[in-house]
């Protein structure tokens, strides 16, 4: 039998401590609804509108290389692409990554993409009329965009050589209140998502410092599988990453957002926004985000 | 801010008014219109189904038996037949309701299921103890007097027994109806058997099933000139039978009171007696040309009291008046009763997801599934569940090989839900599975659009995650269909609808419910249950 005061002083902590954590019901009535409006959520679900924005307020973006909204467009597709090596087609408004394809070198006609499959234009043109058609979007039309590929900076390769890795930044009013790098493994196929068995690196706001780590349920310190060190490695460009954060806050009317960012040589790159940032971001930090967001700047500060 | 202010102080009133109301109606009827809370107490109703199995060479077949009639003291509901090559007809008559199933060039086996749902009250009559034997018969009563093959009236054991029974015969009715009642039950020995036996065969034997005590106590009522008829029926209790019962009914003073001597019941008939038909006759007839099998199997359930709907008479505020008049445009109380109890299940859904956190397809879909159970039963129910969404999902994979429209896909994912449902059907009915071919009850389009999620989550999230959903679902279908079957809860929904408000005011607090949810702490459990902070 344990000794009934420590009971009762955990029993007190974890109170506590969960009066510093968000859950999804206050993270929905307190925080999205009441931050950000119905008509709004559009601009960052439509890739065209969200890049749009960002671009005119000086936040780097993917250079889109060619837009496709109707079939007659798609005629002159193989000129279109012969400048370009490497790029990426995505629907405007497709969901969870679906009908992306990822093209990296050029190999005589066709196409290769990351994976190594080759892709001649045909396939493109096939690929082009399903987004088109709406194929990977609910809704009836869709546009295929055509832009450029990402490339992450050396220092990122290094630490996540198996695929592009990101930066989720959570900021609510304005302010970033806390951030995460996901980093693909092989259990993740290559993407940066955690539930799919991405690594979660948890980020100190101030110092741009990696602080606490997780793969799956566990806390790690080393990638899983390459053994390089995840904690306390300072993130290049850190003040890019927050200015341009902050840049994007500024420049949608979202007020509670998630913004994705890479890193690359010259600097950053905005990949998407979020609405809906997740909560996992909690247990990649080993910190609550309402303690977060009381602290800096949420509804009640 | 002041805005705000005003908006929550609104809310906390409309709240407040949702949650109080319906307490304030059912108190002034409960006070005021002086209805009886105990009237809503459920009454015990028999599910019986009949099944009869044909075995037919290739000739034309033709069966028929009796159905129950409603009437003062037992209520016939539900009614539902399905004979698959059989036409059915029903033949209403005075005393005895006759149905037949027929059909032509019968080969191989079929089955046919008749099902209905029977509530009746105990029945128990006080016979004046000085009422006299009638001194003359009742000229329109002829019927109920005379000789039968089996009701041998004018045979001389009859006259003999009723002079050892009732020595002296200027009694009153009463103690000669004790007599003879008396002498079937003690003198004559109970045999269990189901075969037939004629009223003198019963009395020289000196022992008989329920058909040869019968027939004797009709035979010598008929010769003390007190009409008398057989009655057929069924004992109900819970489990399967073969057996059919008999009993005899005396006509005394404007009424038919029943008497059962192989069971002891003297002018009374328990609230479990069945009545088919009325008459010298068997249950089934049927071609001779084929081999018939018949069992019935009874199920008790609870349902709501047939009084309890009376009570408010024509009170504004009597609801089953309106339910009534919802009856006479074909909407039985019984759906009325699963629409009130669908609120409830999605209530259920509600805590389920906001507060236990168990993530589950659609907010609705385990509620309507729970309602839809209702006639599966809760396992077929799941089992029926799980195939179609399973089975759908599977479709939807080939139909992605084609990259389709949204619309057009949906569309043809809702025919093959109807296609696979339909087959589950004929395949439950095929096998005598007939819960499992209720099933075409589900919402249809909900399953197609569920079937569709699971279809995506399983693409995109893999099988493992769609797996747990569909559990977490049928978890909370199987919770759904425990509180919506609560008896208690429809009797009290259907008596005071109001109570709904109360379902909508709970939602409304559960919606500006913000804490963390069970699952929650599960996810986030090494960020709160760490020593120290």
């Amino acid at each position: 039998m344990k000794n009934p005061f420590s009971m009762i002083s955990n029993w007190i902590s974890a109170r506590g401590n969960s009066a510093r954590v968000l859950g999804m019901n206050e993270r929905n009535l307190h925080y999205i609804y009441v931050h950000n409006q119905r008509k709004h959520f559009r601009l960052a679900d439509h890739k065209l509108v969200t890049k749009d924005i960002l671009r005119k307020a000086g936040v780097p973006v993917p250079e889109t290389y060619k837009v496709y909204g109707s079939f007659y467009e798609l005629a002159s597709l193989e000129n279109d692409l012969s400048e370009y090596r490497d790029f990426v087609i995505k629907p405007a408004q497709g969901s969870g990554g679906d009908g992306i394809i990822v093209v990296a070198g050029r190999h005589g006609q066709d196409w290769t993409g990351v994976s190594g499959k080759r892709y001649s234009v045909f396939d493109f043109k096939k690929h082009i009329s399903d987004i088109i058609f709406g194929v990977y979007s609910f809704d009836l039309n869709d546009q295929a965009v055509i832009e450029q590929r990402v490339v992450q900076n050396s220092w990122m390769s290094a630490l996540s050589p198996l695929g592009l890795a990101d930066i989720r930044v959570i900021l609510c009013m304005e302010e970033p209140v806390m951030s995460m790098t996901r980093i693909p493994t092989k259990a993740s196929n290559g993407k940066a998502n955690l539930h799919q068995g991405a690594i979660g690196v948890g980020i100190d706001i101030e110092s741009g410092l990696t602080v606490h780590a997780i793969h799956g349920d566990n806390p790690v310190s080393v990638h899983p599988d390459t053994g390089e060190a995840l904690l306390g490695l300072e993130i290049p460009h850190w003040d890019k990453v927050i200015g341009a954060s902050r840049a994007i806050a500024r420049a949608v009317p979202l007020k509670y957002l998630g913004v994705d960012i890479a890193l690359t040589e010259d600097g950053v790159v905005v990949l998407e926004i979020n609405v809906r940032p997740g909560l996992q971001i909690q247990n990649a930090n080993m910190r609550g985000l309402r303690a977060a967001l009381l602290h800096g700047g949420g509804p009640d500060a | 801010m002041k805005s705000h202010f005003n908006r929550h102080r609104i809310f906390l009133a409309l709240f407040a008014l949702t949650l109080i109301l319906p307490f304030g109606i059912m108190a002034y009827k409960l006070i005021a219109l002086d209805y009886a809370i105990a009237g809503l107490m459920p009454a015990v109703s028999y599910k019986v189904e009949l099944s009869m199995q044909v075995h037919g060479h290739g000739d034309d077949v033709s069966i028929s038996t009796y159905l129950p009639k409603s009437d003062s003291r037992q209520m016939i509901t539900e009614e539902e037949n399905s004979s698959g090559p059989f036409t059915f007809a029903l033949d209403a008559g005075i005393e005895n309701r006759q149905a037949a199933w027929n059909a032509e060039a019968v080969s191989g086996e079929h089955n046919i299921r008749y099902a209905f749902s029977v509530q009746a009250d105990h029945l128990k009559f006080v016979i004046p103890p000085d009422l006299p034997i009638p001194a003359q018969a009742d000229p329109g009563m002829a019927e109920y007097l005379k000789e039968e093959d089996g009701i041998q009236v004018s045979d001389p054991v009859i006259e003999a027994t009723i002079n050892t029974v009732l020595p002296d015969r200027n009694v009153p009715l009463l103690a000669a109806l004790t007599g003879i009642h008396g002498f079937l039950q003690n003198r004559v020995e109970n045999r269990n058997f189901s075969g037939y036996t004629d009223a003198v065969t019963a009395l020289r034997l000196g022992e008989a099933s329920c058909n040869g005590k019968s027939r004797a106590m009709v035979a010598m009522l008929r010769k003390l000139q007190v009409p008398a008829r057989l009655v057929g029926g069924l004992i109900l209790e819970q489990g399967s039978k073969r057996v059919g019962h008999q009993w005899a009914e005396a006509f005394i003073n404007g009424h038919w009171v029943p008497f059962d001597a192989l069971n002891n019941h003297f002018a009374e008939l328990p609230s479990n007696y069945l009545t088919l038909y009325y008459g010298d006759l068997s249950l089934f007839k049927h071609t001779t040309n084929i081999n018939f099998k018949y069992f019935f199997k009874i199920t008790k359930r609870l349902v709501p009291k047939r009084e309890a709907q009376e009570a408010l008479g024509s009170s504004v505020l009597n609801i089953f008046n309106i339910y009534s008049v919802f009856e006479r445009i074909g909407v039985s109380q019984n759906l009325v009763k699963i629409m009130l109890m669908i609120p409830i299940g999605a209530l259920v859904t509600v805590v389920f997801r906001n507060v236990i956190g168990l993530e589950t397809f659609g907010t609705f879909l385990p509620a309507l599934i729970a309602a839809a159970a209702r006639e599966t039963g809760l396992m077929w129910g799941i089992i029926g569940f799980v195939l179609v969404i399973v089975v759908s999902a599977l479709a939807r994979k080939m139909l992605d090989w084609m990259h389709l429209l949204h619309s057009p896909k949906m569309a043809i994912m809702l025919t093959m839900v109807v296609v696979f449902m339909l087959t589950i059907t004929v395949t439950g009915v095929r096998f005598g599975l007939f819960e499992l071919a209720h099933v075409t009850l589900f919402p249809i389009a909900i399953l197609a659009i569920t079937a569709e999620r699971f279809a995506i989550m399983e693409t995109e999230q893999g099988i493992g995650k769609a797996a747990k959903i569909t559990a977490a679902t049928v978890v909370v279908i199987a919770a759904c269909y425990t509180v919506m079957d609560s008896l208690f809860l429809q009797s009290m929904f259907l008596a005071f609808p109001e109570l709904l408000l109360v379902v909508i005011a709970l939602n409304m607090w559960l919606g500006k419910w913000i804490g963390i949810r069970l699952m929650e702490f599960i996810r986030f459990r090494k960020l709160i249950f760490r020593q120290g902070a």
